[in-house]
């Protein structure tokens, strides 16, 4: 038993992180149908700016967070300028944006390879190797600091989407473009807003996961397909889908390498076959977007 | 000059020129070869079909591990490998495509990416059959009535594979089921209006290119002798994309211009950025989307109609 | 009303969404060479009806049947084999093909040779492409895009795209042909021609379901009209009896403006 508690709070960790790369793609993807796959090397992005802040420069944790995560912001901000505006400004298909930001995810990914080489870089842990028990859950520092940080991320999030203005009007994006726009609400902006959340949201994940697996230049597109699982498991019309999923994708890698009977390798197949099987099966996801009330 | 005579002439010419090269050219020759294969086959899977996946390069993958290992494993003589090879492909090709006419847009997208990561996951995890990470060396290619086919003549028989390729594919392309391909990427409703079975149609357009590229793949398995992972991830996946894209998608030509322009960029840029060609090609994607769409053939064909 | 021998026979079409009853008990006759139309205030039922004889939806209850077959719950692509082809109100041509390529996609049921003659270009095959080419060419002509028809269907007027609408619909070798309001967006030169065009294909046999809001344009060129209202037929007959039919004016006396132009 202890076991299983142990290998839930890891798992649970693992689980906010694609929680949080799910989050960044569903920002994206409910005003604008974008599904935007440089939000790996987003994550990559923000581990290399842990590597650089707090490693190499030394800056205190919360001063080095804020400002890897403002940074993020910006970069979410300027992908959108760059690979999406232009493109959405003269009607181009969808898939056109969607290919620019795979071309993104390139450009991204070799221009941190070619900065800092192809070695892993450290990135500090904010409350050091400790373990923490907490009653009968026992798991490290790092863990429960992740938990912890997603947990506030999500319900910061939710109220967004629930109690604000600007939440609503990114919601009547989400259902209604135009209908939105002759409602006077400024769909640039929410675009704008949209991919720099998900580039903070992204660029979170990619800092919280790196002190255990270090940055490094290719840590991006597994980290992409992870999150897109957590995604369509999860399903895309609730912020808490995109929690759910990641949970559910992280307890069936680890429960799977620990309890089945197949090689260790095999569990990176695990989000993949997740992936194709809730595809064909149930793409919604397991949480339905709610019912417009009357 | 007869159509026939003229393919005869391009097959002479193209399986010629690696007697003039050294060895060293003649292996860049052959994979370029392959490329250009590889990229009219996905130019009719995402260009004229209008199905974004990112499995082709993963057939390319199961084509040359399965001949290898129908022949040396299971030591099947190498027609019948060959064609065990080809069933195989179809067969997976089948599996993919056939629940993924239900999935819209970009969706089939990811089900291929998925599909061709967990190709590369079981490949690394495959033991003695798959050879692991290291992957499967160490054969050649079997006698054929006694004669040991290497070097500039084994282009030949790529040479063979691509032309082959090329054929079937424009055979299709000026069809009715060309069009009905076409139809189907550019109004799939209006397609079924006009009697397209869409769901068919696409799954006989994917598995069609998912066996060529398989095919393709059992020739590149004899090129290097070798066979490993690292070759089949996303990374080529997201080339071959590219070649498609910048060169003109939905044109032969742009999939012959975008395959040996991306393949031959690295040579020529890696004294200035070495192993980072890929940025450049994600650069030109960019530049491609925001500045033409419809790749080099387009800025030509905008060229030409300025001319006029 | 004449019922023997139709070649499209609706009986009891009803379609239901959610609480909403679209179309209930509907029954229609066309004929070949006969141009049925149909037409309605807005929300009348009229686009349900077609979408319903188009197969893009199914049916809630009731029966189609197309030369003794069954139609209802065959999925479009089927429905064309059969021969019943149809138009877009808002044109959805193949935008990256050519005129021609557009109007052979429509003749995509009458290729007889299969995949393999293709690959192995067969003589077979070689003759049919030409043959359906030819074809495509003769029908770009009758609808009048002779000029245009080797142009980027890109640079075609709206006009023009309706017209290309026709030629790729009738490339299918249709028995029926369903109209889905096209004279919308046309100017009267434009209308005119089109008129005449409808004229011609049920002067050749084939039988013609025609949507209308355009009063004008419509009573003159049926044969027979059917009016609904709220999803029910409220009248079926001659235009001229329709024209003056009690409950048709009063159906479009919130319709004032259709009715002036029913007049003319």
């Amino acid at each position: 038993m202890q076991d299983f508690l142990e290998l839930a709070v890891s798992a649970s960790a693992s689980g906010c992180v694609y929680g949080l790369v799910a989050l960044a793609y569903l920002l994206m993807i409910r005003p604008t149908a974008i599904i935007n796959f440089a939000v790996g090397e987003w994550a990559m992005v923000g581990a290399f700016g842990g590597f650089l802040l707090l490693t190499r420069a030394e800056w205190p944790y919360p001063v080095g967070m804020a400002a890897v995560l403002l940074a993020m912001l910006a970069v979410g901000w300027a992908t959108e300028r760059i690979a999406v505006r232009p493109l959405v400004e003269r009607g181009a298909p969808l898939l056109a944006p969607i290919l620019a930001l795979l071309g993104m995810l390139v450009v991204f990914r070799e221009s941190i390879s070619l900065a800092f080489g192809p070695d892993p870089h450290p990135v500090p842990y904010p409350f050091g190797f400790g373990r923490l028990e907490l009653g009968p859950l026992a798991g490290s520092y790092q863990s429960f600091f992740i938990i912890a940080t997603t947990l506030v991320v999500f319900a910061g999030v939710w109220l967004f989407f629930e109690r604000t203005v600007a939440g609503k009007a990114f919601e009547a994006v989400a259902i209604n473009r135009r209908a939105a726009a002759l409602m006077g609400i400024n769909l640039a902006r929410v675009t704008a807003l949209s991919f720099a959340g998900g580039g903070a949201a992204a660029g979170l994940a990619g800092l919280l996961v790196s002190p255990n697996i270090s940055a490094h230049y290719l840590m991006g597109v597994p980290l992409a397909i992870q999150g897109f699982t957590a995604l369509v498991i999860g399903g895309v019309g609730r912020v808490e889908g995109a929690l759910l999923g990641g949970l559910v994708l992280a307890f069936a890698e680890q429960l799977t390498v620990r309890y089945a009977p197949v090689p260790a390798g095999y569990a990176q197949g695990v989000p993949l076959v997740l992936l194709m099987l809730f595809l064909l099966v149930r793409p919604t996801g397991l949480l339905r977007a709610r019912e417009a009330r009357a | 000059m007869s159509e026939l005579a003229r393919w005869l002439a391009a097959a002479v010419v193209l399986a010629a020129v690696p007697f003039f090269l050294g060895e060293y050219h003649n292996d860049v020759y052959r994979k370029m070869l392959l490329w250009v294969a590889l990229a009219l086959g996905y130019n009719f899977l995402f260009g004229i079909s209008g199905q974004v996946a990112f499995s082709h390069f993963a057939f390319y993958g199961i084509g040359a591990y399965s001949i290898v290992i129908l022949l040396f494993q299971v030591g099947l003589p190498l027609p019948v490998a060959i064609l065990a090879g080809v069933a195989l492909c179809a067969l997976l090709a089948l599996a993919v495509a056939i629940p993924s006419t239900r999935l819209e847009g970009f969706y089939l997208a990811l089900a291929t990416l998925a599909f061709a990561q967990l190709f590369v996951v079981v490949l690394n995890e495959g033991g003695r059959v798959t050879g692991g990470t290291g992957g499967l060396m160490d054969y050649r290619l079997p006698e054929i009535f006694g004669v040991r086919i290497t070097g500039p003549w084994y282009t030949t028989v790529i040479v063979a594979v691509l032309l082959g390729t090329y054929a079937i594919l424009a055979r299709l392309d000026r069809s009715w089921f060309g069009r009905a391909c076409r139809a189907i990427r550019d109004n799939p409703e209006a397609a079924a209006a006009m009697g397209v079975n869409v769901a068919r149609t696409k799954v006989i357009a994917f598995t069609v290119t998912s066996v060529l590229a398989g095919l393709a793949g059992m020739a590149y398995a004899f090129v290097d002798n070798t066979v490993n992972p690292p070759i089949f991830g996303l990374e080529n996946a997201f080339l071959l994309l590219f070649m498609v894209i910048v060169g003109g998608s939905g044109r032969p030509a742009g999939a012959v211009i975008g395959a040996v322009l991306l393949y031959l960029l690295p040579f020529v840029l890696s004294p200035l950025i070495g192993h980072h060609h890929a940025l450049v090609f994600g650069l030109l994607l960019v530049g491609a989307m925001l500045v033409q769409p419809r790749g080099l053939i387009g800025v030509y064909d905008a060229l030409r109609r300025r001319a006029a | 009303m004449r019922s023997a021998g139709a070649l499209l026979e609706v009986r009891g079409l009803a379609k239901r969404f959610g609480g909403l009853a679209a179309v209930s008990d509907l029954d229609l006759d066309v004929h070949e060479g006969e141009i049925l139309g149909l037409i309605g205030p807005n929300g009348a039922g009229k686009t349900t009806t077609f979408n319903l004889v188009a197969g893009v939806y199914p049916a809630s209850a009731g029966v189609i049947r197309f030369a003794g077959e069954p139609l209802l719950g065959l999925p479009p692509h089927a429905i064309a084999a059969r021969g019943v082809m149809r138009t877009f109100q808002h044109n959805r041509p193949f935008a990256g093909m050519s005129v021609t390529d557009n109007v052979l996609v429509g003749a995509h049921t009458r290729f007889r040779s299969g995949l393999w003659s293709v690959l192995a270009g067969r003589a077979r095959a070689r003759d049919e492409e030409a043959r359906q080419r030819r074809r495509a060419a003769e029908l770009v002509e009758f609808v009048g895009l002779g000029e245009s028809a080797a142009a980027d269907v890109a640079t075609l007027s709206f006009g023009q795209g309706r017209l290309l609408e026709i030629a790729r619909a009738l490339a299918g070798e249709p028995r029926l042909m369903l109209f889905d309001e096209p004279a919308a967006g046309l100017t009267p030169a434009e209308t005119a021609r089109l008129a005449t065009i409808i004229r011609g294909i049920a002067e050749r046999g084939i039988a013609v379901l025609l949507i209308e809001h355009d009063m004008r344009f419509l009573l003159p060129l049926a044969h027979r009209v059917a009016v609904l209202n709220f999803g029910l037929k409220i009248a079926d007959g001659k235009p001229d009896e329709i024209r003056t039919h009690p409950q048709v004016i009063q159906a479009y006396l919130g319709d004032p403006g259709a009715l002036a132009d029913a007049a003319h």
